[in-house]
């Protein structure tokens, strides 16, 4: 104890650590420790979340009304932002194409520049990182308020399963929203970047669908849907998880809510990262 | 009939410490005791909102924690359960939210017309007037209603088994003694079984057939308001008396 008091005593050296070498190594496996266990705990949870809704999925538990409802929702509510964002994404990625290839690569190429960077890339990636925005937050908000204002055990209590009655129809909307949105998403940003194209490099509507066409595969249109399915499936999966976690008041919603955009962000771009190599080569 | 088997819980600190006891059929339980002392633990075990490390509760004989999850739905629909802050649904309405008391099957098969019948027949069982508040939204209501809505929502499915967590708290008197009120004439009309966990100790005493005080996790004190108000135990007494508790508080 004496020691401890010293210990906590002693002002931090200069190198902003206390303690000794063996106690700095204890801390630092703590720390590990600590974190493997909330990883642990995070992948626990979203595994029975996982489970449970495929559960009733299959046992054809889920309240249809309700996936249409959160499909509309989802998919025809954001439909302005979507092709707002989807429309500038095609309309930047024209510019600086065009600006890069006033020289001597030909003109045409531009159009499988903006097309390939569209479809593969920008419309999915931008559409996700929309709907983390406008449904991921919400869902999060709205599971943790229910959470922390005893909603979710009144439901249960009530002897409704709340990952039936409001998980699921959310994961199901979303993987059959999202490739929809981005379809959506690849058309706008193309046909945008096109007119951009037109209007900024004077580069025609047949000559940059002929470039688009030089390096275009059919499997790109399904690679990008796919992107949609991976995003739409684990966006809400991820936001419900976060609310269900949620506690300790408004305060609490916040920390979860900013916790929860953070965490699909990071699971977005994860999964945009190790799609190529799973799906390109 | 409803038994605590032996429950620990432990959260950061332990919360339920060995309880043990049972409510008879059609008795109406208060438990009463110091903030923090798991008295809402205590509640939500009851029908499985929180899974003791230790222990077990039976309902009518079936256990809460060692059944599958079809008979604990089944044990859960026989328990109406009232939250504290009323925890009514904020997107649905009062019609909504009374009507989600009922279970889901019967929920489906009911028409429209025989379901406004039974959601009126529970509000009217609270005093309030269906025709005012069945559209309202439950932010449009006072903390008062939205209590009874709450109180309506668990009776709606005709259980056998009311709990009650800090039914009155943040009420004034008023609207505290109309909930006292209601708890009592439901127990006697419908011959529920309740459970009333609160602060309030003049209205528990009032309403209960016996009084529980939970301290530190423990059932300290089990027997009938007379009992407990000639009862010369310090925790007791400082629960009843304020200069009591003034020297309880002095002592800790």
């Amino acid at each position: 104890m004496e020691a401890d008091g010293k210990l906590m005593q002693r002002p931090p050296a200069a190198s902003g650590r206390t303690g000794s070498p063996g106690r700095r190594v204890l801390g630092a496996l703590d720390a590990v420790g600590r974190g493997g266990r909330h990883v642990a705990q995070h992948a626990g949870q979203l595994g029975g979340l996982l489970w449970g809704i495929i559960i009733a999925t299959l046992r054809g538990q889920v309240p249809l009304r309700e996936v249409a409802a959160q499909a509309y929702w989802m998919g025809v509510l954001s439909l302005p932002i979507v092709i707002i964002t989807a429309m500038l994404a095609g309309v930047v990625t024209s510019q600086q194409g065009g600006y890069q290839f006033t020289g001597g690569v030909p003109l045409y190429v531009l159009g499988s520049v903006v097309v390939s960077s569209i479809v593969l890339e920008l419309g999915p990636v931008m559409t996700a990182i929309v709907l983390i925005g406008r449904v991921g937050a919400r869902i999060t908000a709205e599971f943790g308020t229910m959470k922390v204002s005893e909603q979710i055990d009144a439901m249960q209590s009530l002897g409704r399963d709340p990952v039936r009655v409001l998980a699921a129809p959310r994961v199901i909307a979303g993987i059959l929203v999202v490739p929809i949105l981005v379809g959506i998403a690849d058309t706008v940003g193309v046909f945008a970047g096109m007119l951009t194209a037109s209007a900024t490099v004077g580069l025609g509507r047949e000559a940059f669908f002929y470039g688009a066409r030089l390096f275009w595969h059919d499997w790109d249109l399904l690679y990008s849907l796919a992107k949609g399915v991976a995003f739409g499936f684990a966006i809400p999966l991820i936001a419900i998880h976060m609310g269900f976690r949620t506690a300790g008041g408004a305060e609490g919603v916040g920390k979860a809510t900013t916790s929860s955009v953070m965490f699909m962000t990071l699971t977005v771009l994860f999964l945009d990262a190790i799609f190529p190599p799973l799906l390109l080569n | 009939m409803v038994e605590y088997q032996g429950l620990y819980k432990t959260f950061d600190q332990p919360v339920l410490a060995g309880v043990d006891f049972a409510v008879e059929r059609g008795e109406t339980l208060a438990v009463v005791g110091p903030s923090g002392t798991g008295k809402s633990v205590l509640l939500k075990s009851t029908i499985g909102l929180i899974t003791p490390d230790r222990g077990d509760v039976r309902i009518n004989g079936e256990s809460v924690f060692f059944s599958d999850a079809r008979t604990l739905r089944r044990i859960r629909r026989k328990v109406g359960y009232v939250f504290q802050n009323a925890a009514l649904f904020d997107s649905m309405t009062v019609f909504d939210n009374v009507s989600q008391g009922l279970p889901e099957r019967e929920l489906r098969k009911l028409r429209r017309g025989d379901l406004a019948v039974r959601v009126a027949e529970a509000l009217e069982h609270v005093n309030l007037d269906p025709a005012q508040v069945m559209a309202k939204l439950p932010a449009e209501l006072s903390g008062g209603m939205r209590k009874r809505v709450g109180l309506a929502r668990a009776i709606v499915g005709r259980p056998e088994i009311l709990l009650y967590d800090e039914p009155v708290t943040g009420l004034d008197p008023m609207n505290g003694a109309v909930i006292h009120r209601l708890i009592s004439r439901l127990a006697d009309e419908m011959g529920i079984t309740s459970i009333v966990v609160t602060h309030e100790i003049e209205g528990a005493l009032s309403i209960a057939d016996r009084v529980a005080m939970l301290e530190r996790g423990q059932i300290r004190f089990l027997g009938t308001p007379i009992e407990f108000e000639q009862s010369t135990q310090p925790l007791v007494r400082a629960f009843l008396d304020r200069d009591a508790a003034l020297g309880v508080l002095e002592q800790v």
